[in-house]
């Protein structure tokens, strides 16, 4: 076991007052406020100054368009970024994407956008759910047919998070609906400008954007299929199973569990701490004397400790379901000033409560639903046996 | 607090560590099982398994070198705890280790000190500060002629002629009275010095408790798991049903991680005791609560059978209270924990 803090190297240290320089410079309130406003999870001014530093993509070569850094160094960037609440959404399902594109894409295809990648100019969002299909991303609908060298798409998808901010997006589509439901899925890497995409957004109450993309007789052509035909569930599984926790090296430089909000729900704690040191009822007491608040307080402290440390998928649910239940305690300890909204008069901290109250919402969903997961962690680490249901095997219109 | 600082996750256990645990789990395996716990109730203490756990090194691992001891740290104490809770083996070495760790620190007694670490003297400790001279339940009092307890006097040595009466209760443990003004009393140690060693003291009762309730939810947790997997109902399994299977997924999630928080707690405690004192009371109520939630999730999954006597969840059960009670009600910890972020944020 090591838990220790990590010693820096003199160029290590350098490397970490370089990044803390250069995020104090182009991390402005701006970004904070324009992330209010559109919930974008991206900021083209922040990731295009990220690109040319190469610390989209840290971990690979400068010849890459990378920064070469080793894993302390990638570590020391990432705590950095978090800190400050960087948006980085759209640069995470870029990431994600890249995997696939790198195992599974034409060779040129791939080598054409790698540079741009790397330097933000092009990013990817995940064109998974249809509108009926939520987490069953493998019963899509959305139908590829071939046309010569070309296919051509209709049907639509959901939750495409930063397609209007994306130049591609990675679409499963159904190429063969007599097949099983899993052998008949192709992966596509899709240029957004296409004539017949559009793009709707939808609005969370969690602050986000996400959309809705409508795919008619969008035409796109056999280079930017990615994969095999009908192989497109294997050609998914790479990046799925990053986004899964799977493949990071055992080095102690990366979070045990697949913590989800887990930073939300403990600024917000922290903050209510801070409101009760300085916080004096109406009827004179101070908060921080009254017992019963520590009592659950402390409560909330424990569940969050646990999140991060309750290991891989595991984590996954702990967290996002801890998070939910304990934002709704803490908005109940420190009463209607906890949802006041930033800017208004006795906002806490910048309304951070009333901001995490509703982002913990969407965290039972991203990256598969809490259910989802229990049903992988009783089947996979408990071995209990799978329920087959009708369109476990089967695509089931 | 420091939120984002750069530390290392690193949570695997090094080969000597890896022994460790895997030598205490083969050896509570084999030396320990159900009928054994059985025929120790009421009282919860096994003479003869005492003396093997004794030969395996456990009441002397703990202490330094020139108290005959190993010099084991306290990640390696709490692998010896969670593998003893997983068979919740009928000894009281988590208060004696505690105890005897105590007497170490605090000096003096030295034939004591060396009579526990050879298991030949039980010690243990009275986990509350002793006002008005109040009689306290105390953890093993009923198998230990030897109880430290801490009082405005100070960090005090009771010695009784022998060990109080036997108190039956839930958990079957060797639980008794223990009367502040009886016994021989020596003080050890006094002033805020010797209230920080008791702190410790019963901060770490908590954490290798902690780690017992995580066995016993491991083990809890199986019974169902097993259970879940052999019982049919409408053709299927009853595993395979989400109303079953979601239950048993969320007590796994709920012990892999107070498992990874009394490693965490003991790594803290051993190597920057002052970061996060809190930890160890953390890892407890979390522990807890898992093995409270693991018993009684394990025990409905086996339905009817699950509420029997002869059903071994029934052993499980009735230890995850019965144990984690006798650290007293987690709310108090709960308000530490809560005090030691607001003085830290």
């Amino acid at each position: 076991m090591d838990l220790g803090t990590v010693e820096l190297t003199p160029e290590q240290e350098a490397f970490r007052q370089e990044v803390r320089a250069f995020l104090d410079e182009i991390v402005t309130e701006e970004v904070h406020e324009h992330e209010r406003r559109t919930g974008d999870g991206f900021h083209v001014g922040v990731h295009l100054a990220l690109g040319s530093r190469g610390w989209l993509f840290p971990e690979w070569p400068v010849a890459d368009g990378g920064a070469g850094l080793d894993r302390v160094c990638q570590r020391v960037l990432a705590l950095e970024l978090a800190r400050r609440h960087v948006p980085m959404v759209t640069h995470s399902t870029t990431g994600l994407v890249w995997a696939a594109v790198e195992l599974s894409a034409d060779p040129e295809l791939a080598a054409r956008l790698k540079p741009e990648v790397a330097a933000g100019r092009v990013r990817f969002c995940l064109g998974y759910s249809d509108p009926e299909g939520g987490s069953d991303i493998a019963g899509a609908t959305l139908r590829a047919v071939r046309d010569g060298d070309e296919w051509v798409l209709n049907g639509s998808k959901l939750w495409t998070t930063g397609a209007h901010n994306c130049q591609y997006t990675f679409l499963i589509t159904r190429t063969d609906p007599e097949a099983p439901k899993h052998k008949g899925l192709t992966m596509f890497l899709v240029p957004l400008d296409s004539p017949g995409v559009e793009i709707q957004a939808i609005h969370t109450y969690g602050g986000e954007r996400t959309n809705a993309v409508y795919y008619t007789d969008v035409h796109v052509s056999d280079t930017h299929r990615m994969g095999d035909v009908n192989a497109g569930w294997a050609t998914l599984q790479g990046p799925l199973s990053a986004e899964h926790g799977a493949g990071r090296p055992d080095d102690g430089l990366s979070d045990v569990g697949m913590a989800m909000g887990t930073r939300e729900f403990e600024a917000a704690i922290d903050a209510a701490a801070r409101w009760a040191k300085h916080t004096t009822r109406p009827d004179g007491t101070l908060v921080a004397d009254d017992p019963a608040f520590l009592d659950r307080l402390g409560a909330l402290v424990v569940e969050a400790e646990a999140s991060r440390v309750t290991p891989g998928p595991m984590g996954r649910v702990k967290s996002s379901l801890s998070y939910i239940a304990g934002i709704a305690e803490l908005v109940d300890l420190v009463g209607p000033e906890a949802l006041l909204a930033h800017g208004a008069d006795g906002a806490i901290e910048g309304g951070v409560l009333d901001y995490a109250h509703r982002f913990a919402q969407g965290t039972a969903t991203y990256g598969g639903t809490t259910e989802v997961f229990k049903g992988m962690i009783a089947q996979h680490v408990l071995g209990l046996p799978r329920l087959n249901l009708p369109g476990s095997k089967q695509w089931v219109r | 607090m420091e939120r984002f600082e750069l530390r290392r996750q690193d949570f695997r256990l090094d080969d000597d560590q890896q022994a460790v645990r895997e030598g205490f789990g083969d050896f509570f395996t084999k030396q320990v099982p159900s009928s054994l716990v059985r025929d120790a109730q009421p009282l919860g203490f096994d003479a003869d398994l005492w003396q093997r756990v004794v030969a395996m090194g456990a009441t002397s691992m703990g202490l330094p070198e020139e108290a005959g001891g190993d010099g084991a740290t306290l990640v390696d104490l709490v692998l010896v705890a969670e593998e003893l809770g997983r068979v919740v083996a009928p000894v009281p070495l988590v208060s004696h280790v505690v105890a005897s760790r105590l007497l170490a620190r605090a000096g003096g007694a030295g034939e004591l000190l060396a009579a526990a670490a050879e298991g030949e003297r039980v010690v243990t400790l009275a986990l509350q500060p002793g006002v008005g001279g109040n009689r306290q339940l105390v953890p093993d009092a009923a198998v230990a002629r030897d109880v430290l307890a801490w009082s405005a006097e100070g960090l005090t040595l009771h010695t009784l002629p022998e060990p109080a009466a036997h108190v039956p209760n839930q958990g079957s443990t060797p639980l008794a009275w223990f009367d502040p003004a009886a016994g021989e009393r020596t003080v050890l140690a006094a002033g805020p010095g010797a209230e920080a060693l008791f702190r410790t003291a019963v901060a770490e009762w908590k954490l290798l408790t902690g780690a017992a309730l995580v066995g016993i939810a491991e083990s809890a947790l199986q019974l169902g798991v097993e259970f879940a997997k052999s019982r049919r109902t409408l053709g299927v399994a009853i595993g395979a049903l989400q109303g079953v299977a979601f239950p048993l997924a969320d007590v796994v999630s709920e012990i892999s991680g107070a498992r990874n928080l009394v490693r965490k707690a003991a790594w803290y405690a051993e190597h920057e005791p002052a970061t996060r004192p809190d930890l160890p009371l953390v890892a407890f109520v979390h522990a807890a609560r898992a093995a409270t939630e693991a018993a009684w999730v394990s025990a409905h999954t086996q339905g009817g059978l699950g509420f029997t006597v002869e059903a071994d969840i029934s052993l499980f059960f009735l230890r995850a209270k019965g144990w984690s009670v006798l650290g007293g009600d987690p709310g108090a910890d709960r308000r530490h924990i809560a005090a030691a972020l607001l003085a830290a944020v």
